[in-house]
């Protein structure tokens, strides 16, 4: 970062330091560093910056007082003024909106509008909206993602109805929601599931509907949001890309090797748990993408196709 | 007085506890740290630099006929917010998140943000966001300036290489940027043809706006543009537009709105099916989305996809013969 930057930031975050300094409050430097996004030392250093600041003619009680010991600090005078939060920026205001998009709520949504029309008079949401998606569109799920992440914060079991994309089946499952995680602009919550009798990840678009049950669990100490699989000690799909599939690249494929190369094609070593979320990717290549193994992804490489013929309504081969 | 912050915040409260207009060469008098040596230019500029980092940071400053200060009240302060324990969830979790993704563009203006609406302290459920797994902080970075460039409307220039490996320098008019699956897009005029194009900002390196009268806007965006629009399914860039008409079975219908995401329009029939009718200009490319988010996806129309859909699957039957 420039150091015009790092000024500028500094400035931003003591201003926005402000409001939390109440007369008589002693404050975690750990709280105030994560309430305004920087480290413990940036805190610190804002901090005493501001107890040289106040309004002339400087006295003493027109200065903010406070002292920094160890993880904390105590305010002896608050600041003469801006004891209260000042609007957004439109770039604060900007950034708001495109995090929002990014869990899945649309700029129209009403919480949007709530937090934009208390707290930024200067947005114009038309503009806005012309100029930047920041959410995948295809993920619509901000009445879920909200559920989940109240759900988490409270220990709740939730009661959702799921498409698996691996198996293909619609099913009902009671879940422990532990961790939400967002990969590549799509949403996942890391539970335990009640039918399954182990953790497994759930992707919110493909959540049809959830409930809270209202019944309690307790979250083991040690909580993962991470999504990606270990790939050891799973069996290894071998495939065929020509050149002309869709689907080549490392990160359509994850946790593959791509080190084989013949004829202008590409080998892929892909682990897999799941032979059909596999088989449905190579059918996907419409002959452009062959399963050389294993026989268990041929296998449902050819049920996948026939059964899509099926829905067709054609003859399967 | 050595951290400018000092003097911005000193001028910042000064304002704010003065409720009259307060001018300029009254604010230096008071002695709010800008420099005692300063000619009355080098304080002008200082000021003016001092009241544009005071509005960037959400303080309303009023300037009266005589050119003469004050803070806008309520332009300034924030009203309180209410939130339901869900959209506090919302805000603590994913958003917080966010502000620490290096693909997320405007993490900085998050986090201070949060920090107004006094939701910037950590969740107490663990949430992780990897928006981007190539070059997730280059991809940020470079979405940050074309987002900058939109919003001043000012040129970007960069070095582009595109699918075949052809690498030049383009010169574009950023009209918007959309993220779609893990990479960040930039929509704009590419002012050596006269046209609109789309780039992938993963391609684009050393992505800079025009530093030139940077107050004074390099062109005007269409009043048509909407970054929306260019934000597409696979299936929909090509030569040759058509419509499509895809059927969702009646027990994956409620998944037609999901994968749609917003395109095209959705009917629901009697039995139940749900039908939905898109622009589309890639027939094997719309036969293949049908496969990969089935079963219970199947093309209905134009028949050239229906065909491609069957032939294509019939091939793969035919290469997986036990």
């Amino acid at each position: 970062m420039s150091a015009r930057k790092n000024t500028a930031m500094h400035t931003r975050r003591m201003l926005a330091l402000l409001p939390y300094l109440k007369q008589g409050s002693t404050l975690k430097l750990s709280d105030l560093a994560a309430s305004v996004g920087a480290t413990v030392a940036e805190v610190a250093a804002d901090l005493t910056a501001l107890s040289y600041c106040g309004v002339p003619p400087f006295t003493p009680d027109e200065m903010i007082d406070l002292a920094i010991d160890d993880d904390t600090v105590t305010v002896y005078v608050a600041p003469p003024a801006l004891d209260r939060p000042v609007r957004l920026a439109p770039r604060e205001a900007r950034a708001l909106v495109a995090a929002l998009e990014a869990a899945g709520y649309a700029a129209d949504d009403p919480l949007v509008g709530k937090l934009l029309s208390a707290a930024s008079a200067e947005l114009d949401p038309a503009e806005l909206a012309a100029t930047l998606r920041a959410g995948d569109a295809s993920a619509p799920v901000a009445g879920i993602y909200a559920l989940l992440a109240e759900a988490i914060e409270s220990g709740t079991k939730v009661r959702i109805g799921y498409f698996s994309a691996g198996s293909g089946v619609h099913s009902e499952r009671v879940i422990c929601p532990y961790a939400l995680a967002n990969e590549r602009g799509a949403w996942y919550v890391n539970a335990h599931c009640e039918s399954a009798g182990e953790v497994r990840t759930f992707r919110l678009d493909r959540i049809r509907d959830a409930e809270n049950t209202g019944e309690h669990f307790e979250r083991p100490a040690a909580v993962s949001a991470s999504i990606t699989p270990g790939g050891e000690g799973l069996p290894l799909a071998v495939l065929r890309l020509s050149p002309v599939a869709r689907h080549t690249e490392e990160r359509d494929w994850p946790g593959a090797a791509f080190n084989m190369k013949e004829n202008g094609a590409v080998f892929a070593e892909v682990p897999y748990s799941s032979a059909t979320w596999v088989a449905r990717r190579v059918a996907a290549g419409l002959g452009t993408i062959d399963a050389i193994e294993t026989e268990e992804v041929r296998a449902a490489v050819r049920e996948v196709a026939q059964g899509a013929l099926g829905q067709l309504g054609c003859p399967e081969s | 007085m050595s951290d400018p912050g000092e003097r911005l915040v000193n001028l910042a409260l000064f304002l704010a506890k003065t409720p009259r207009f307060v001018s300029a060469e009254e604010l230096r008098a008071e002695r709010l740290g800008y420099p005692d040596d300063q000619d009355d230019a080098a304080f002008l500029r200082m000021f003016e630099r001092d009241k544009e980092a005071l509005r960037a940071a959400g303080i309303a400053i009023e300037v009266d006929e005589y050119e003469s200060y004050r803070i806008d009240r309520a332009g300034t302060f924030a009203t309180a917010v209410t939130l339901s324990a869900e959209e506090t969830a919302t805000v603590r979790t994913a958003v917080a998140a966010l502000a620490t993704d290096e693909a997320f563009p405007f993490a900085e203006d998050l986090t201070i943000a949060l920090a107004k609406l006094g939701q910037g302290a950590p969740a107490p459920v663990a949430v992780a966001t990897a928006l981007a797994d190539e070059d997730p902080r280059a991809q940020g970075s470079s979405a940050a300036v074309a987002a900058e460039g939109i919003a001043a409307r000012k040129l970007l220039t960069f070095d582009y290489t595109n699918a075949r490996g052809e690498s030049r320098l383009h010169e574009v008019a950023p009209y918007g940027i959309f993220f779609r699956e893990g990479r960040w897009y930039l929509a704009g005029l590419d002012t050596s043809i006269g046209e609109i194009r789309v780039y992938a900002l993963k391609r684009a390196e050393r992505v800079r706006m025009n530093p030139l009268q940077p107050k004074t806007p390099d062109f005007e965006r269409p009043d048509w543009f909407a970054v929306a629009d260019y934000s597409l399914h696979p299936f929909q860039y090509g030569a040759e537009p058509f419509e499509a008409v895809v059927r969702f079975s009646a027990e994956d219908a409620w998944r037609a709105p999901r994968l749609a995401g917003g395109t095209g329009e959705i009917e629901v029939q009697p039995d139940g099916t749900a039908l939905w009718r898109v622009q589309a200009a890639d027939a094997r490319g719309l036969a293949a989305w049908c496969v990969e988010h089935g079963p219970g996806v199947v093309p209905l129309e134009p028949q050239a996809v229906v065909d491609t859909f069957r032939m294509g699957l019939q091939e793969v039957l035919a290469r997986h013969e036990r």
